[in-house]
């Protein structure tokens, strides 16, 4: 037991560091999902609007995107859980993560815990258990703040135990990643590695999930992330999801303790080798950046390829037409049903299309945000006292970021279209894919252009750029179905290109856009060239 | 020593909020010449080397090097500098000889006979990823990079501070090699032996002024060196003169004695001295330790007073 000595200690220290970051989501992850409960009455409060959007929900292109209906007996609930559901999944599992990688290797990055651990009498598997813990309890108040908002929703037909079981399926989820992402903290060599473990962890049961959904549901029970579908909440109001879930996590935690033994501080079980002794290749920030970004830069284009692909190869069953009848096939006819059931994939393409984009943004502005964080590290020192301006600095790292986000874009499209046409009778032409590319170029020229503003005037509010990407995600990915006012949906930057490629590309959104872009740009250069570098 | 002045900041101010780290900073570097910047922790030095470096803004004064405006011209200034800050950050996934490699091809240098001698005198192992290195070996990497960078103005924040005794022998051999050379050399250093032997002045900065430079001779005579004498007839005359501090005997018959004797005044003390016939004499001009403590202690001695 000297081996988790002051672990409350550290824990206590943990959180002081991370309260603000967890209240931030806590509020945003249970604020928004009771939000949303609590206006779904006047959402889907009748019969007729529940079996509308039953018809939406049927289709085998939302089954892809939320997980199937598993009863005929729909009501306000049940749309609820089934929207839901994957939905918050997915941010929780985020949020855990973020906590994670940051109370375990960025801890040691920074140097915290060497210095707690040699200082003081501390016990070596104390970080561990105090990051198990601070998991704990942020996954916790999720659970107890979000099932009590749903007992104070108390949208029709739901029930206490449904309410329950659904923070606490949530919860669990949360947990359970959050503590298989300490197995590859003692893996992997640094933080950023960590993060990229997690993600295709993640990334991989996602797809399992999502191919299992639209093909067999039963094999979803194959992946972790797929379990949280099988609560069946207000239905059959499943627990044995929960006890998987805390299982894995238990088991998560094991391993991560086991291997923690065989690790150095501030070092991965997987050791570093050395490298080459000189370097042709190196010349610069732009060289240096590329050098230093190109594995994971890979790794996102494949990632995101075989997410394409993954999407594309359930084409076949996304394109059936959802209320198939012998009636609605004679009336369209043979060449209206083909159409018909084009359509249908085109605008499950225009969705693929917003979601391709927002994790193109991601991986670009991960790149270019890396500018500053590498200033903070004081990576930064001696070049910047090299004969190369900022702005060539700050262009280098723009400019790789926004040309990553835009080969990560093309590489989903084109793999979904391959994947797509290798399984649809009628396949669907280029033009429709290069159309959605053209269309999304303008909002990315955005994001990068907010970022490089950000970081050229107030880097340490440089993760606006995230609350404004995760936003319009939300707005335009969600906002159909939880039907908000237009207004509201204009904010997001999608919404002005949700019709492609059944429509034309409207040029008015793409100049403003552009536009736009290019002043954040200018203001971010100005900002960069004129504020003190830090440390 | 050359007349051509290379760097030199003018009432140099800086400001982080409300918080002045730099108040009134006065430098002046000539070519050729090797200044040493000393003063406490927090006193403002790196923050004054940022300033030159051209990375913060100076709220105040002007800073110049060859001339150029350090933050206007930082590109053109860049070309003919080169800087190894006290704590060295790399990035993790590079080998030491890359490094090396990335910092000479910035400068528009190359890897010359010159770096791998560096390389081996240093005794580096150019083969390991940074992220592997100890403090000390990360320093090198800095080191070995702007030792073979030919420029003309050196900039050292600390660089000594993770290195062993040795490569600290090999840190100055270098720089006597570039003073050699008519390099200009900044360095700012907390070990006080290292500047006393390699700087030709010397800058104290203090809560973000600069309130003493110059030579360590120049300095060493505006203060007192530290006398032993022993006589033989009993010094208690020396009581009453002026110039003479911190009086100790050491015998009842007062023949031997220890003070501190002001410069300008061991004219007349030498006098009364020989008066009483030395038998011993001994007299060490204070150390830059010495002043160092010498100008803190007075400083916080008028904070006190006031
Ligand atoms: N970015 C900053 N923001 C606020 N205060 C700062 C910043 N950088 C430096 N300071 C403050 O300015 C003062 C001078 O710091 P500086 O680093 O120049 O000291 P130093 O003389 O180099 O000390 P040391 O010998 O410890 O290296 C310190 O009080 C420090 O806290
Ligand atoms: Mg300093």
């Amino acid at each position: 037991m000297t081996q988790y000595t002051q672990t409350f200690t550290l824990l206590k220290a943990n959180l002081k560091r991370d309260w603000l970051k967890m209240t931030i989501w806590l509020i945003v992850l249970v604020g928004m999902f009771v939000a949303v409960a609590a206006k779904f009455k006047s959402i889907y409060g009748t019969t007729k609007q529940v079996s509308a959007i039953a018809q939406t929900l049927k289709s085998q292109a939302m089954v892809s995107l939320f997980g199937p209906l598993t009863t005929n007996h729909l009501n306000t609930a049940i749309i609820f859980a089934v929207e839901m559901m994957v939905f918050w999944g997915i941010f929780i599992v985020i949020f855990n993560f973020s906590l994670s990688v940051g109370i375990t290797r960025g801890q040691e990055e920074s140097g915290l815990t060497e210095m707690v651990l040699g200082g003081h009498p501390v016990g070596r598997l104390a970080p561990l258990a105090a990051a198990c813990l601070e998991l704990v309890i942020a996954n916790s108040v999720f659970v107890i703040a979000t099932g009590a908002g749903m007992m104070a929703a108390n949208m029709p037909e739901s029930d206490e135990n449904g309410n329950w079981l659904f923070a606490i399926t949530l919860g669990a989820v949360g947990l359970s990643f959050g503590l298989i992402s300490l197995i590859f903290a003692q893996l992997v060599a640094d933080s950023h590695n960590v993060t990229i473990y997690n993600y295709a962890f993640f990334g991989i049961t996602y797809l399992v999930r999502m191919m299992t959904d639209v093909s067999n549901p039963d094999y979803t029970w194959l992946s972790p992330f797929g379990w949280i579908e099988k609560a069946d909440i207000y239905t059959k109001n499943n627990w044995l999801p929960v006890i998987l879930l805390l299982g894995l996590g238990i088991i998560g935690f094991a391993v991560a303790v086991l291997l923690n033994g065989n690790r150095d501080i501030d070092s991965g079980i997987i050791q570093v080798r050395g490298g080459k002794r000189t370097s042709r290749f190196l010349r610069g920030s732009g060289t240096l950046l590329f050098w230093n970004q190109k594995t994971s830069s890979l790794f996102w284009i494949i990632g995101m390829a075989v997410l394409g692909a993954s999407y594309g190869s359930v084409f076949n069953s996304i394109s059936k037409i959802a209320n198939d009848s012998p009636v609605v096939r004679q009336v369209l006819g043979q060449n209206g049903m083909r159409h018909l059931e084009q359509n249908q994939i085109l605008s499950f393409v225009s969705i693929l299309g917003v979601i391709f984009s927002v994790l193109a943004v991601v991986g670009g502005a991960m790149v270019t945000s890396h500018l500053y964080t590498e200033e903070r590290q004081g990576y930064l020192q001696i070049i910047s006292t090299k004969p190369q301006s900022r702005s060539k600095l700050l262009a280098a790292y723009m400019a790789y970021g926004f040309v990553l986000s835009v080969i990560i874009l093309f590489a989903a499209l084109i793999a979904t279209m391959e994947a797509g046409n290798s399984v649809l009778r009628q396949p669907l032409a280029f033009k429709y894919f290069w159309q959605i590319f053209i269309a999304m170029l303008p909002i990315l020229a955005l994001f990068t252009g907010i970022l490089v503003a950000l970081i050229g005037f107030v880097p340490k509010w440089r993760a606006a750029v995230w609350v404004a990407l995760g936003g319009s995600f939300v707005i335009s990915y969600f906002g159909r179905l939880i039907d908000l006012p237009a207004w509201a949906m204009k904010l997001s930057p999608f919404y002005w290109f949700r019709k492609v490629p059944l429509e034309h590309i409207d040029v008015v959104p793409v100049t403003w856009m552009t536009g736009i872009a290019l002043v954040m740009l200018v203001l971010g250069f100005v900002g960069y060239n004129r504020r003190d570098i830090e440390s | 020593m050359d007349d051509e002045i290379i760097l030199e900041t003018k009432n140099l101010k800086k400001s982080f909020g409300k918080f002045q780290a730099l108040r009134n900073v006065n430098l002046k570097l000539h070519k050729g010449e090797v200044l040493g910047f000393i003063g406490p922790n927090g006193a403002g030095k790196s923050t004054t080397i940022r300033v030159i470096l051209g990375l913060i803004k100076a709220t105040g004064g002007s800073a110049a090097v060859f001339g150029k405006d350090v933050w206007k011209d930082s590109v053109a200034v860049h070309k003919n500098l080169s800087y190894v800050p006290g704590d060295v950050y790399l990035w993790p996934n590079l080998t030491g000889g890359q490094t090396i490699d990335l910092l000479l091809h910035m400068s528009g240098q190359k890897h010359t006979t010159k770096t791998d001698d560096l390389i081996k005198e240093f005794k580096l192992d150019t083969s390991k990823k940074n992220r592997t290195y100890s403090k000390g070996n990360r320093q090198k990497v800095a080191l070995i990079a702007a030792f073979s960078t030919a420029v003309s103005l050196y900039i050292f924040d600390e660089p000594t501070s993770g290195l062993d005794p040795l490569n600290e022998v090999i840190f100055q051999h270098h720089i006597a090699e570039l003073k050699k050379n008519g390099k200009s050399i900044l360095l700012s250093s907390h070990i006080l032996s290292e500047v006393e032997k390699m700087c030709d002045t010397i800058a104290i900065i203090r809560e973000g002024n600069v309130i003493e430079t110059g030579s360590l001779e120049s300095m060493q005579h505006l203060t007192r060196n530290t006398v032993a004498v022993r006589t033989k007839e009993p010094l208690d005359e020396l009581q009453k003169i002026d110039g003479v501090y911190q009086l100790k005997f050491s015998d009842s018959a007062r023949t031997t004695a220890e003070f501190s004797a002001d410069s300008d005044q061991i004219g007349n003390i030498m006098t009364l001295l020989s008066a009483k016939i030395i038998l011993q004499l001994k007299t060490t001009p204070p150390t830059l330790e010495d002043l160092f403590l010498r100008y803190y202690q007075s400083a916080d001695e008028q904070k006190g007073g006031e």
